[in-house]
Parts: structure tokens; C-alpha cells; sequence
């Protein structure tokens, strides 16, 4: 016995040393609750929401956009620019005190570095493409291409570290010569476009644009002998080796645990950024990431989707609860209709016939799914890009719910109830396939679809079977089209309606729908080659008219929401709150600056009331 | 003794590479492809295969006998041996990147999440043994007294709740209501102490109906006869006696119960937001992280070898009689 208690209390001792040597940080001004563990921290790489966020915090860019206003281009490490040649050519004046976090200065020269790595394939970056409308960067990526394609081809001992450096140098002269880029000194950054592109200054101020200190990352890279691509150790990121040029920089990183940022004190401006500390703490589950925020866990919650959400909304409306805020946002929530002729098992598929596709758009009661089946106040959408979210850019009236219509549409594309059992068939006499529902588990997709299978049936007569799959399943039969409709989503990346209507290019990467149109490719086209941003925008108008009344590639349901919790910076008499969060962003953009953010101290509880005082004795002197 | 020791560690690695194999057939048919986002923009189609190239996704057998090359330490000392030529990387035993938490690599996040764990399911086991030893004395004391029937509802509670129902009560009762501890964080005791106890139940519920039964057989033999008659009081009897006995059931019980509260513990590191290493398995499996499924399965099956290797040593140690 005395032996079991030995060790008992050896275990004892060692998990308490274990749990003192490894506390936690103290408290930062600012604590945030995310969704989820930070993908990368590499800004080139960045494609995820809140890996953006932290990117402005921890990044300065050229410019950034007016939050708190029509979300228009401020300056940011660019000082100035001027644009020249009809818009094609851009040239930047950086401000000479940039400086990244171990002293060295910003040159432009680090931004040629930077986006040269998102235009190489070797770096693969979620969004090169943005990058091609930088003049000879899509060439440069097809040539890099092509040139690793065949260097795999070599038999083995022809590649060699020789040989792949070679075909590394030969990369870097071809991109000086070819690609739009050019730094004449260390303040002006000179880039020429492919063509004018209206919305470059916006793309300026995305996150994938950022600038990334060249000595640190060249570190990490190596030459891989077998792929004679340039690979990188993303060790880079991490907090003992990260360089950065933000308001802000990593002093901590513990994996699924938390992310500890303080003031760089080597940024430009020291006025920037009212908390001194942020802390983020990554909740994967998300009824944890509600409770913890309501133990006091952190200051906002930057994604809640918990399924009481409605409810937690309802309290809202009823004054029992203010800390919970929805904001409309930038994108769309649609089902995708399948639109191949032959669909995944090789059937022909009915949803090929845009008349078909345009009474199951008009057959689906989207008023309703929002306000009883979803009950979260999402706009019902008739259009892909969200109204009201891009400065001059007027929605069509898309096509709204009409089941009289939509029978009637149904019947012109051939599928007409012919023996009176209720469902349509074609004049060959085959009845309307199933329509099999494809979604991913774990989220309110069930409830839509059940809801939407619910009036087709009632409204057109077609039966309906629901496919739930896991996620990843999901996402390998979309890719293939192997489905007949399918839930999805879209957010927009840059201020441009072309950042949803591209999702209908021929080909394109995000086409899940295998939707394919010259007039619409044309039309996108067309749009690409006007010079008149007036008239760019009138065309683009046109193509979404065209898409959302005509052929209706997606079905589109409701304009997202986003849901922060946070107390209010303003109690209900207008005084300051305690722990109130201030300068959240309302846009439908909803990009969040972490250094605009600043929590009510005392302090300034303090303030307000010395402030009220003096009010009053001036009122009573009166 | 030391026999048994040497031979069960040679048997490991042998263990270990079944299991790899089996652990790797079963993954690679996953359906899905692990380089795809799940959501949001893919890159470009090109960039994909060269990723897949890169990561030797395109290939079984090439896959196979890479990971197997580097995780065995063989690349490490093959590229040492290279000098100035070589790049043996950071570490020895190198189990790869993840796929979808790209800044990290298999190595640094079993280092992360390993020692939580094992914080975590050494104090549910230590509450474990605490409740579960303290109940089943209590109930063979007085077999099937009001105080045996409610020790039992309370273990049959135990065993049959599942923890996200325990630990979300808990969770509501006392952080939330109470304001006892917090949630969502790591590293102080209050954040350590619910989930423990969420985790610690089911363990509690089983090393009691283990000792209850261990003490009624052993009450009734003769030496602990001998004992009373010799005049020992009672706590004497049941303590140092009855008790020595009677847990040698339970040690062996709790070689694998360590091991598996260590990691398997992915609803209370769910419903509680600790870092620990359960969460990887079903993560890992659910983004078809090739690398991390290996990673998180072949430490895990090394733990159980270990662990049921030092359960059997104490066992000896405990009881002379045995070997």
C-alpha cells in the first residue's frame, strides 16, 4: 500500500509542476474568441476570414479601406499614388519610415518580392489569381509551370541542386523582364496592369498583398532537387522568427490554445492601435465559444453559429440580452443546380434546360425559409452579389417566388403532367427524375432542404430525396458534378462584382456547376475591355440580370449574416459600458481592423462621468 | 523481469508497423482529396497536383515507403551522413506536415497537444482511482445497505451518461452559474479541474464496480479472518489488508484506461475547448490529413504498448507472487 502511495504522490507532484511550468499569459486588453486555429500566418497563403484579420494587424499594405465609411481606398504605407497610361500603370510613394520588426526599413522593393511569390506556383497561393491582372504575372505562372513540368520529366541524375538552381535563376531574370513589377528605389513601387482594372486599388488592400521581409523568408526556403520547386519551411511564421511590419507582432503562438500579440515598436506610427495586447483564443465547438464568451472569456466572439441562435436573437427583441449583433455581409448563400447535360452517373439531366432551372428558382418560397425555417433575419436574395454592398453598382430584380409561373415554365421545357398522378413527365412519358439534394452534415443544410423539397413537391409535383454527406465527400462529388442540386455558399474578396460573378466563368476553378455560356463569358469579357468604369459596371449589371432572370446557374436563397457577441460600447442612457467593445466595423464588408478595436476601461467609465459632472455644474451655474 | 521488459520493447517497433499499415490502407480509401479547401476559393488546378506531387499524394506505394523512410529516423541519419549535402531537418523522427494547419508541421502539434493530454488524463485518472477506490469500499462494506445501492446508481450514472451530457451540465453548472473556474482556455487549475472530472466518471464508475468486487471476495477469505482474530482493527483489516488485494484487478485496468483517457478524450476537449490530442484523431480523419492521422495513431498505439508494459511491471512489484 505504502508503495501505491508513493507513487500516487510522485504523479501528484509531477502533474503539478507540469501545470505550473506551463501557465498561461497574463490578460491581454483585448481577448478575442475565434472560430477556429489560424490556417497561416503567411499573407501570400491567406485565404480564410479570420487569417485575414489577424494579416491587418500583424501587416501594413499600401493602402487600406474606410471601414467605418463607403469602404473607399485610404492611404496606408502608401502615403500616396498616382495612376497614369489609362489606368494602367500605377506608381506608389511609400512612406520612408516603414519599417519591419527588426529595424529593417519597408522597401518596395519587399512588395515586387512578395506578390512575385503569389504569382509562382511554387507557393501555391489560394488566390495567384487575383494577382494576374498584374501585367505578364498569368504568363509567368503558366511558364514556371510548364518549365517544372518538364524538369520532372529528367530522368533522375539529371536533377541535380545545380541543375534546379539554374531553372530557379532563369525564373527570377525571366520575372524581372517580363512581370509588371519595379522597384526604382526604395520609397516608389511602379506596377503595370494587363489592362485597367477598376478595382486594383481595393485589390492593394487585401490581404494577399501584403508585403513579406525577404531575408527571413529566403532562411526558410530551400530548392527541392526531386521538384525543382522552391519549397518553404513555414517555420517563418512562427513567433521567434516572424519579421513583420504591423501595428502589431506575434509574442506567442500555442497551437489550438491561443495567439498573444503585442506592439511592434518599430511601427511607423505609435498612435495606432488602442490595446497594447491581444490575446485570441481559437473555440472550435461552437456552444463552447458562447459559454466561454459568457464567463468572461473574452471581449467579442467573431463567428457564432450556435443552433440556439435564433433564440439567443429573440432575447434581443425582448431586451433580455444585448450582447448578441447580426450584420449583413458580403455573400450569398444559393443551391447550385447541376448544369452538364449528363449528370454524374451519365442520366440525362433535366436541370440542363434553364427553363427547368427557372421554375425550381420560382417554386422555392424564400421568405419563408428565412423567417421560419432559418429565424436568424437574413435578407431573402433574389441576386448573387449582395445589393447594396458595391458603391455604383445597381442589382437586377432577379426572380422572385411565382408558382403559377413557374408550373408554367416547367410545362415549356416539355415536363407536363400528362397521366394526372401529379408529377410531370416528358413527352417521352418518363416522370421528373427524383431530385436527389446534396449537403454536408452538421449544419441548419437539412432544414433548407426539406423546406425547399417540401414546394417542389407541392409547387411543381417532383419528388425529392436528400443526399447528407461528410463534408469532404461532399465537396469531391462537387468537384466532379456528381449531384443534381447542392447546397453553397460564395463571400466576396474584393470590391467588385466580378468577385462573384467569376464563379460562372467557363472553367473556372470555383464553377462547381459546370455552367457554361459564350454569352456570358462574352459579356464578362466585354466588361473586362471597358475603360469606362461607369460603363464596366452597366455590363456587369446585365450579366448578373442575365444569370439571376435567365439562366440561373445557382439558386440564390438568402445574403449571408454574420453574428458577433459583444457588449455594446453605449449603455441604454448612453453612458460608456464596462467592457463594451468599441469600433467594430458595420459594413458589409465586415472587415475588422484589430487596431481600431478598443475595449471601455475604467478609465474611460471615469471620464464620461467627470465629463457628465462638469456638464451638470455648468447647466446649474447657467 | 527485465526479460519480459527487453522483449516487449522489441516487439514494439513490429507492432508499430502493422499498425501503420493497416492505419495507412484505411486512410488512403478515404473518399476526398486532402489538398482541397473545404471552403472558399481552391487554387489553381496546377497548383494542386504539384502540392499533391509534393507531399507524394499521388502515389500509394511512394507515400508508403517515404513516410515510412522518415519516421524511422532512416532519412535523418542517411542525410546527416551526407555532411554539407545533406538536409536532415529539424528532427529525428519526422512525422510530416499537416495538410490543413499549413504553418505546422505533425511533430510540433503531438508536442503541443500530447502534454495536455497527458495532464488532462493523469488528474481524471488520479479523481478516478480517488472516487472510484472510495466507493467500492464503501459498497462492499455494507453489500446491497442503502449506501451500496446508491454508490452503484451513481456508477451506473457514470458509465451510462455520455460525457458531452456530463460535461455540458457541468460546464453550465459551475463556470457558467457559479462562476467556479472558466472555460475555454488552458493552464490554470480552474479550467483543468471540469473537464477532468467530465473525463474521470466513466473510470470512476468501472474501478468501483472493480473494487467492490475485489473487497466482497476478499472480506470473505481467511486470512483477513486470521487478521480480525489476531485482534487488528477494523480500519487495519480493510486498509492495509483487503484493500492490497482487492486493487489488483483494478492496476490492471488502469494501464489501458490511462492510455485511453489520455486520448481519447476528444468530447471533453470539445465541449471544454482543451487542447489536447483526441480532437486530431477525428479531425484528422474528417480532412483526410494523411500525416496526421498516422502521427496521432502510431503515438497513441506506442502509448498503449507502454503503458500496459508499465502496468505489468508495477504489477510485479506490487505482488512478488507474480511473474
Amino acid at each position: 500500500m505504502k508503495k501505491m502511495l508513493g507513487v500516487l504522490f510522485v504523479l501528484l507532484v509531477a502533474l503539478g509542476a507540469a501545470v505550473a511550468a506551463d501557465r498561461p499569459l497574463p490578460k491581454a486588453d483585448l481577448t478575442i474568441i475565434e472560430r477556429t486555429e489560424f490556417n497561416t500566418l503567411d499573407p501570400q497563403r491567406m485565404s480564410y476570414i479570420h487569417d485575414n484579420r489577424l494579416s491587418y494587424a500583424i501587416y501594413e499594405t499600401l493602402v487600406r479601406w474606410d471601414t467605418y465609411g463607403d469602404f473607399g481606398i485610404l492611404p496606408g504605407l502608401a502615403q500616396s499614388w498616382e495612376v497614369a497610361d489609362g489606368g494602367v500603370t500605377y506608381t506608389f510613394h511609400l512612406d520612408p519610415k516603414g519599417k519591419w520588426s527588426n529595424g529593417d526599413p519597408v522597401r518596395a522593393s519587399d512588395f515586387v518580392f512578395a506578390w512575385r511569390r503569389a504569382m509562382l506556383p511554387d507557393t501555391a497561393a489560394d488566390y495567384s489569381s487575383l494577382f494576374f491582372t498584374i501585367k505578364g504575372a498569368e504568363a509567368l505562372f503558366d511558364w514556371r509551370s510548364d518549365q517544372l513540368e518538364a524538369y520532372a520529366l529528367l530522368p533522375e541524375r539529371d536533377r541535380t541542386a545545380g541543375a534546379a538552381r539554374e531553372l530557379w535563376d532563369q525564373t527570377l531574370a525571366h520575372a524581372n523582364e517580363t512581370v509588371g513589377m519595379s522597384a526604382p528605389d526604395d520609397h516608389t513601387l511602379v506596377v503595370t496592369l494587363e489592362r485597367p482594372t477598376a478595382y486594383f486599388l481595393d485589390l492593394c488592400a487585401f490581404s494577399p498583398f501584403n508585403p513579406v521581409h525577404p531575408p527571413t523568408i529566403e532562411r526558410f526556403t530551400f530548392l527541392d532537387r526531386a521538384s525543382g520547386r522552391i519549397q518553404q519551411d513555414y517555420q517563418w511564421t512562427k513567433p521567434r522568427n516572424i519579421v513583420c511590419n504591423g501595428p502589431y507582432k506575434p509574442k506567442s503562438w500555442k497551437y489550438k490554445r491561443e495567439m498573444y500579440l503585442v506592439r511592434n515598436p518599430q511601427f511607423r506610427d505609435p498612435s495606432i492601435g488602442y490595446a497594447d495586447t491581444i490575446r485570441i483564443i481559437p473555440i472550435n465547438d461552437p456552444n463552447t465559444s458562447v459559454l466561454s464568451y459568457e464567463t468572461g472569456a473574452g471581449d467579442w466572439t467573431t463567428d457564432v453559429t450556435v443552433s440556439y441562435l435564433a433564440d439567443m436573437l429573440e432575447q434581443k427583441k425582448e431586451s433580455e440580452r444585448d450582447n448578441i449583433h447580426a450584420f449583413s455581409t458580403f455573400g450569398t448563400y444559393f443551391w447550385s443546380f447541376n448544369c452538364r447535360p449528363r449528370l454524374g452517373d451519365g442520366r440525362d439531366n433535366p436541370f440542363y434546360d434553364p427553363a427547368v432551372r427557372r421554375a425550381f428558382t420560382m417554386a422555392v418560397n424564400k421568405q419563408e425559409i428565412v423567417d421560419k425555417v432559418k429565424r436568424s433575419g437574413e435578407k431573402p436574395a433574389q441576386v448573387f452579389v449582395p445589393r447594396g454592398s458595391i458603391k455604383g453598382f445597381e442589382s437586377p430584380e432577379g426572380l422572385h417566388f411565382d408558382p403559377v409561373r413557374a408550373k408554367q415554365e416547367l410545362e415549356s421545357a416539355g415536363w407536363i403532367d400528362r397521366n394526372g398522378d401529379g408529377v410531370p413527365e416528358n413527352a417521352k412519358g418518363e416522370p421528373f427524375p427524383v431530385v436527389s439534394m446534396l449537403y454536408s452534415t452538421g449544419s441548419y443544410h437539412a432544414d433548407i432542404a426539406l423546406a425547399m423539397g417540401r414546394m417542389w413537391k407541392k409547387h411543381l409535383g417532383v419528388e425529392v430525396s436528400l443526399d447528407a454527406k461528410e463534408l469532404k465527400i461532399y465537396k469531391d462529388m462537387l468537384k466532379k458534378k456528381d449531384y443534381m442540386v447542392a447546397r453553397g455558399g460564395w463571400f466576396g474578396d474584393y470590391g467588385d462584382p466580378t468577385t462573384f460573378l467569376d464563379l460562372h466563368k467557363t472553367g473556372d476553378g470555383n464553377n462547381d456547376r459546370g455552367y457554361s455560356d459564350p454569352k456570358f463569358d462574352a459579356m464578362l469579357e466585354r466588361a473586362a475591355n471597358e475603360v469606362d468604369a461607369e460603363q464596366r459596371l452597366r455590363v456587369l449589371e446585365e450579366a448578373e440580370r442575365y444569370t439571376m432572370e435567365e439562366t440561373l446557374p445557382i439558386l440564390p436563397i438568402w445574403s449571408y449574416n454574420y453574428y458577433y457577441m459583444y457588449k455594446p460600447p453605449l449603455d441604454k442612457d448612453g453612458n460608456p459600458n464596462l467592457g463594451g467593445l468599441r469600433g467594430i466595423s458595420m459594413h458589409p464588408r465586415l472587415v475588422q481592423y484589430l487596431w481600431l478595436l478598443d475595449v471601455v476601461d475604467e478609465e474611460d467609465v471615469r471620464e464620461a462621468q467627470r465629463a457628465k459632472l462638469a456638464a451638470g455644474a455648468e447647466e446649474s451655474a447657467r | 523481469m527485465m526479460g519480459m521488459v527487453v522483449r516487449r520493447l522489441i516487439q514494439l517497433p513490429i507492432i508499430l508497423l502493422v499498425i501503420y499499415t493497416v492505419t495507412f490502407a484505411l486512410a488512403w480509401a478515404l473518399p476526398g482529396e486532402a489538398v482541397v479547401n473545404d471552403e472558399g476559393r481552391q487554387p489553381p488546378a496546377a497548383v494542386l497536383d504539384a502540392i499533391e506531387r509534393q507531399y507524394d499524394l499521388d502515389s500509394p506505394y511512394r507515400f508508403y515507403y517515404r513516410y515510412l523512410y522518415r519516421v524511422t529516423g532512416l532519412r535523418f541519419v542517411v542525410e546527416k551522413m551526407k555532411g554539407a549535402e545533406g538536409n536532415p531537418g529539424p528532427y529525428v523522427f519526422n512525422l510530416g506536415p499537416s495538410l490543413k494547419y499549413e504553418d505546422w508541421n505533425v511533430n510540433e502539434i503531438i508536442g503541443a497537444s500530447l502534454p495536455v493530454s497527458v495532464v488532462l488524463g493523469l488528474s481524471a485518472m488520479i479523481i478516478a482511482v480517488g472516487i472510484g477506490v472510495g466507493a467500492g469500499v464503501l459498497g462492499a462494506l455494507k453489500p446491497n445497505s442503502w449506501l451500496d445501492l446508491s454508490t452503484l446508481l451513481v456508477a451506473l450514472i457514470g458509465i451510462s451518461l455520455p460525457s458531452f451530457v456530463i460535461g455540458t451540465v457541468l460546464l453550465i453548472v459551475f463556470p457558467v452559474w457559479l462562476g467556479w473556474g472558466s472555460v475555454g482556455g488552458w493552464g490554470e487549475p480552474g479550467q483543468i479541474i471540469w473537464p477532468a472530472l467530465t473525463l474521470s466518471l466513466p473510470f470512476a464508475a468501472y474501478i468501483a464496480r472493480l473494487t467492490r468486487m475485489g473487497m466482497i471476495d476478499v472480506l470473505h477469505s481467511d486470512y483477513i479472518r486470521t487478521a480480525r482474530a489476531k485482534g487488528v482493527p477494523e480500519h487495519g483489516v480493510i486498509l492495509k489488508h483487503a484493500l492490497k488485494n482487492a486493487f489488483l484487478p483494478v492496476l490492471s485496468y488502469l494501464g489501458p484506461a490511462t492510455a485511453f483517457a489520455m486520448t481519447g478524450s476528444f468530447v471533453v476537449e470539445m465541449v471544454f475547448n482543451v487542447p489536447g490530442m483526441g480532437q486530431h484523431f477525428v479531425d484528422a480523419v474528417r480532412g483526410k490529413d494523411l500525416f496526421m492521422i498516422m502521427g496521432v495513431t502510431l503515438i497513441f498505439s506506442a502509448m498503449l504498448v507502454i503503458f500496459n508494459l508499465i502496468v505489468d511491471v508495477m504489477y510485479r512489484w506490487v505482488d512478488p507472487r507474480i511473474d
